[in-house]
């Protein structure tokens, strides 16, 4: 159980050092763009698109980040109200829920439409780039999102009890949970 | 109501109730929908709509007002902010709270978040006006209402989030121009309230400052105060887009933060890029399932089956604008403003269109809608992050908040039915 935990943390930093990185490359792709435009006169052509597939790749790895600090927004309103089991359950039924969702859509799906533009050959105009490396986020953020709530859906069961009860984690409670 | 659309709406009542996270939530529902409509690949349809759906350069202007605005909240301009507000605002009756509600209208506009500007200006403020006596919860309650107005003065992500979800017919720059009335209304219309208030309580003003200390003041909180001259000159004059601008703001707040204010160190940016990278994907995430979502509300002619059913009970486009009005007030209460957004401007929007209301117009009164419902229980991110930092319940300042949201909902019904409000800007733009 300790080798899986170990696993489970170097995850968690990679992770997050893979989102903060991509954001630090995004900020600099858009600043040369307005560099470029402004300062320059001569426009850069392959900003505007790498910088959007970067943004589809924060987009899909931050989500399993977030899922990780559940950061995602729910409504606990009523869930609050039940009996402790009953929030155990629902903390259950919601990490399968998520593992699903992840495991047939974004692993399943996105697997079986990056397989399809990869047939096709299909790339993205400017950069030429295979657009099968764009699409290749949601397979891989739908793996490590199905990963994490089953790690989730695990550690529920054997602390038995539901997280429900806890204020849910805002977006400003993060540097000290990063920290 | 066809098969599919019940399958939907079940579902995601359902998984809301038992607190599946929205964005989970929309796009198990929407899986569903496109499983009983049949005769589809459903998987990977739903993923490529979710991939095209985020592939999109306006897009990108949210993950840089967010990161603008976090390093603009650690760059230390609350105070400076404060200190402005209190020479131009503070001799009104009441002093403090009018402080508060204009360093709100100042903070909300530069971090384009409500929740932050409660928590930098509430932190200040509310034990500011404790200590001079005034009752806690009231300044809870105007603390809680005033950070909403941020929302509607651009720049604003939600309103981003409004472009994208009607689908490219609303322009950014034009939703921008259009809520800088209202929410400066919004702004004046709550520091009016408060002034009210103060009279009948009996609060004081604050301590006279001189023009000339108003002035060194104002010369304080300029650099901060740019941010929103640069950003929004820049896009209502047409020299940059919307992303241009917002990188532009990760920039200079980075400038003004590390070199002007130097509160800003090198060791804080990976944190703030995590951060920044985390709020992202939520929203994100959001983003991709509603669009897959709302495929499958056009597919099934969700928006033309409410069009029609509303026809059939009036076709005054006024009433129609408040029985929608009447709606998302409800849903407000229940559910935070940008799923709200991204699910309900897909259905809505072409039945206001069919009754010749504006998309623009639409949009400024959905928004500063919503901001009701982000002060009220249940499901009230603001209030209860106000409570947290007023150090007080939920239930004592429903109270003092009832005259507050009175305030919001007069200037919601002002707005609404005076459409020149929001219009007027963007027309004399010519967006």
């Amino acid at each position: 159980m300790s080798f899986l935990l170990i696993i489970k943390k170097v995850l968690d930093r990679v992770l997050d050092f893979l989102v903060m990185a991509v954001f630090a490359i995004l900020t600099a792709v858009v600043v040369w763009q307005v560099f470029t435009r402004y300062v320059i006169g001569l426009p850069s052509e392959w900003t505007e698109e790498l910088a959007t597939f970067l943004m589809i790749w924060i987009g899909l790895l931050g989500a399993c980040v977030a899922l990780r600090l559940r950061a995602h927004l729910g409504i606990d309103y009523v869930v609050r109200k039940f009996s402790p089991r009953g929030q155990m359950a629902a903390e259950i039924f919601s990490y399968l829920m998520i593992a699903i969702f992840s495991s047939c859509v974004l692993l399943g799906g996105g697997g079986k439409l990056v397989h399809l533009v990869w047939v096709n050959g299909q790339s993205s105009p400017a950069l030429g780039l295979p657009m099968a490396v764009v699409y290749a986020a949601l397979p891989v953020s739908g793996f490590f999102l199905t990963l994490y709530s089953l790690a989730l859906l695990y550690e529920t069961i054997i602390h038995q009890r539901g997280r429900n009860g806890a204020p849910p984690q805002q977006a400003s409670d993060l540097p000290k949970i990063i920290e | 109501m066809s098969i599919p659309f019940i399958v939907l709406a079940l579902s995601f009542v359902l998984l809301l109730i038992l607190n599946v996270p929205v964005a989970f939530s929309i796009g198990i529902a929407t899986l569903l929908a496109i499983l009983a409509i049949g005769d589809m690949p459903a998987f990977a349809l739903e993923a490529h709509r979710i991939a095209t759906g985020i592939e999109s350069f306006t897009l990108l202007a949210i993950p840089f007002f967010i990161l603008s605005g976090l390093l603009m909240g650690q760059g230390g301009i609350a105070q400076r902010l404060i200190d402005f507000a209190n020479g131009a605002v503070g001799g009104f009756r009441g002093g403090l709270s009018q402080v508060n509600v204009g360093t709100c209208m100042m903070f909300g506009s530069i971090s384009g978040s409500a929740t932050a500007a409660v928590s930098a200006i509430g932190s200040f403020m509310i034990p500011a006006m404790t200590e001079k006596g005034y009752d806690r919860d009231f300044s809870t309650s105007i603390t809680i209402t005033s950070a909403t107005t941020g929302l509607l003065i651009p720049p604003s992500n939600v309103m981003i989030v409004y472009s994208l979800a009607t689908g490219g017919s609303v322009s950014v720059v034009a939703i921008f121009a259009a809520g800088i009335l209202p929410g400066i209304l919004m702004g004046v219309a709550l520091m009016i309230t408060a002034g009210i208030i103060s009279i009948r309580r009996n609060y004081g003003r604050s301590e006279g400052v001189s023009f000339n200390q108003t002035m060194i003041r104002l010369v304080k909180a300029a650099p901060a105060l740019l941010l929103i001259v640069i950003v929004l000159g820049g896009i209502l004059g047409g020299i940059f887009t919307a992303t241009e601008a917002s990188a532009i703001a990760v920039v200079y707040a980075l400038f003004l933060g590390m070199f002007v204010y130097r509160e800003l160190k090198l060791k804080h940016l990976p944190r703030l890029f995590l951060q920044a990278g985390v709020m992202t994907s939520v929203v994100m995430l959001l983003i991709g399932t509603s669009m897959a979502m709302s495929w499958v509300l056009a597919y099934e002619q969700v928006p033309q089956d409410i069009s029609a059913a509303l026809l059939s009970l009036t076709d005054n486009p006024y009433l129609i604008l408040l029985i929608i009005t009447l709606i998302l007030l409800g849903v407000g209460v229940f559910m935070d403003m940008t799923p709200a957004v991204l699910i309900f401007t897909p259905i809505f929007l072409p039945v206001v269109q069919d009754f010749g209301i504006d998309p623009v117009h639409f949009g400024i009164v959905m928004i500063m809608n919503l901001c009701i419902g982000l002060c009220t229980p249940p499901v009230g991110t603001a209030l209860f992050l106000g409570c947290g930092i007023g150090k007080t319940t939920v239930s004592n300042v429903i109270k003092p908040l009832i005259p507050f949201f009175l305030t919001m909902l007069v200037v919601l019904f002002l707005t609404m039915y005076v459409e020149q409000l929001s219009l007027f800007l963007p027309n004399l733009f010519g967006f």
